[in-house]
């Protein structure tokens, strides 16, 4: 199966590459596989996360995702890219002027489609994760963990070929959690998205197939 | 009443800015009208030992605007009383021919100074009267209240757009979040910075609209209150049709840039 992430001799680092967070780190996640990510607080997890979705630009080294060589990339190349991407965050990032509905289909709408096709995208993304009567609440009256299930339909609103979740669960209760990750599941086995999960634990829960990588001394090493 | 806060935050400066422009371009206009009254009641006296036409005299100097020939018999009324007719003749056919002369435009006295000594240089010519004095006094007292006008006006014009600036970073720290969200899915700067480019082309509009309210009622209503004839006769210089159209647009240039600054200055960082 293709590659739809590809890091060769990659280096990652802040300050012009003074302060260096990986380095040399050379891996693959083919299209389809479910992935996790792991390492201690400060390892690098989340810069890993953001160069997949070029926040953070290669310093050395080589990245490709979704055929899209990073280093370098322009700016409306980037874009055009991101929207084949969903993002969960562990702070969830919802605008909270918008409402709910209008949340969920903020891809569908940078993406240019018709009024009428995102509300009928927003009640089926609502449907799918259980929150079909909180379409026109917004995300401040609601608890953590139906906010971050919004932010999962939001992630899924465009059926993109990658999701990044940065910590989807850290502030989330056990129960929240759960439900969380089952969406993530679902993505993954039923809609054949490739998923990057970015945390602490892996859940015990967890019951499909994944590969698991972990960030130690700047390097990147796939745990077997 | 935030939302209004907000708004005339953003109004105020950007109307103090258009009130500097407007009071730029009514100055301009009353500056020019000046200039051309001073010019209009200004005239040197040429005197030469030949007959010179206008176009030799605009080959000698290209300022010069009209010349009108001061016949001898005019000059002799006054000196001639007395006199026999053939000693009046042979008066008449010695003196030399008198012009005088006006401006094509309005000049400063270093200009002034040089037609002088152009005009001087010329062989035909035997003397030049500027009254340079009264000329140049004129000048100056209106150069100078020229210069503090323009001084007045860039210092308002700098502070005011300062605040709007100030004022748009504001704005800018509200959405920020929305913004980078947006930017993080992938929208272009026009989609993610959409909401602030409206409100602040509807400021645009709003305060245009305020400063041609101002002037509009200076030209047709306080002029005649005040019973300002000065005013009153310069009316149509106060605020003319094509001011709307200058101050919107200068209104819309102001408010994008503004926006950019904000835009940009609020993209995503690599931490």
């Amino acid at each position: 199966m293709a590659n739809i992430i590809k890091a060769t001799d990659l280096t990652l680092a802040y300050d012009r590459g003074k302060n260096e967070i990986i380095k040399n780190a050379n891996f693959s996640i083919k299209k389809g596989e479910f992935v996790f990510i792991t390492g201690p607080s400060g390892s690098g997890k989340s810069t890993l996360l953001k160069s997949f979705y070029g926040h953070l630009k290669p310093a050395g080294g080589s990245m490709i995702v979704g055929g899209v060589e990073l280093s370098g990339v322009s700016t409306s190349k980037l874009q055009e890219l991101r929207t084949h991407m969903g993002m969960v965050f562990q702070d969830y990032k919802l605008i909270n002027e918008w409402t709910v509905a209008k949340n969920v289909v903020l891809p569908l709408m940078i993406a240019g489609y018709s009024l009428d096709v995102q509300q009928t995208q927003a009640q089926r993304l609502l449907r799918h994760v259980k929150l079909t009567e909180y379409g026109n609440k917004h995300p401040f009256e609601l608890s953590g963990g139906e906010q971050q299930r919004v932010g999962i339909a939001r992630a899924l609103a465009k059926n993109p070929m990658l999701i990044l979740a940065d910590e989807p669960t850290g502030n989330l209760d056990e129960y929240s959690s759960n439900v969380i990750w089952d969406l993530m599941e679902n993505a993954c086995g039923q809609l054949e998205t490739t998923v990057v999960v970015v945390t602490h634990r892996i859940p015990t829960i967890f019951s499909l197939p994944y590969r698991h990588f972990i960030i130690e001394n700047k390097g990147v090493y796939e745990v077997h | 009443m935030k939302f209004i806060k907000d708004h005339i935050m953003f109004i105020l400066p950007l109307v103090a800015i258009l009130l500097g422009i407007e009071f730029f371009l009514v100055f301009d206009r009353m500056t020019a009208s000046y200039e051309q009254r001073l010019r209009e009641g200004y005239s040197m006296l040429v005197v030469s030992n030949e007959p010179v036409t206008l176009q030799e005299l605009q080959s000698i100097n290209k300022n010069i605007g009209q010349s009108t020939k001061i016949e001898k018999d005019e000059i002799l009324k006054e000196i001639s009383l007395g006199q026999k007719p053939e000693d009046i003749k042979e008066i008449i056919n010695t003196l030399p021919s008198f012009y005088t002369i006006k401006l094509a435009k309005y000049l400063d006295t270093s200009d002034l100074d040089k037609l002088q000594k152009d005009l001087s240089a010329n062989k035909k010519i035997k003397r030049v009267e500027t009254f340079g004095s009264s000329y140049s006094s004129n000048y100056k007292l209106f150069s100078f209240i020229k210069f503090i006008l323009k001084v007045f006006i860039v210092f308002m014009s700098v502070v005011s757009l300062f605040l709007v600036i100030k004022q748009m970073e504001v704005w800018g720290y509200v959405h920020r979040e929305r913004m980078q969200v947006m930017e993080i899915f992938g929208a272009p700067v026009m989609l993610r910075s959409g909401i602030l480019f409206k409100v602040a082309i509807v400021d645009a509009f709003i305060a245009t609209a305020i400063i041609v309210s101002i002037f509009l009622y200076f030209r047709y209503q306080l002029a005649e209150i005040m019973e300002l004839d000065i005013l009153v006769n310069n009316s149509q210089l106060l605020f003319q049709p094509i001011d709307a159209l200058i101050l919107l647009f200068c209104a819309i240039v102001i408010v994008v840039i503004s926006v950019y600054m904000v835009v940009f200055s609020s993209r995503e960082k690599e931490a």
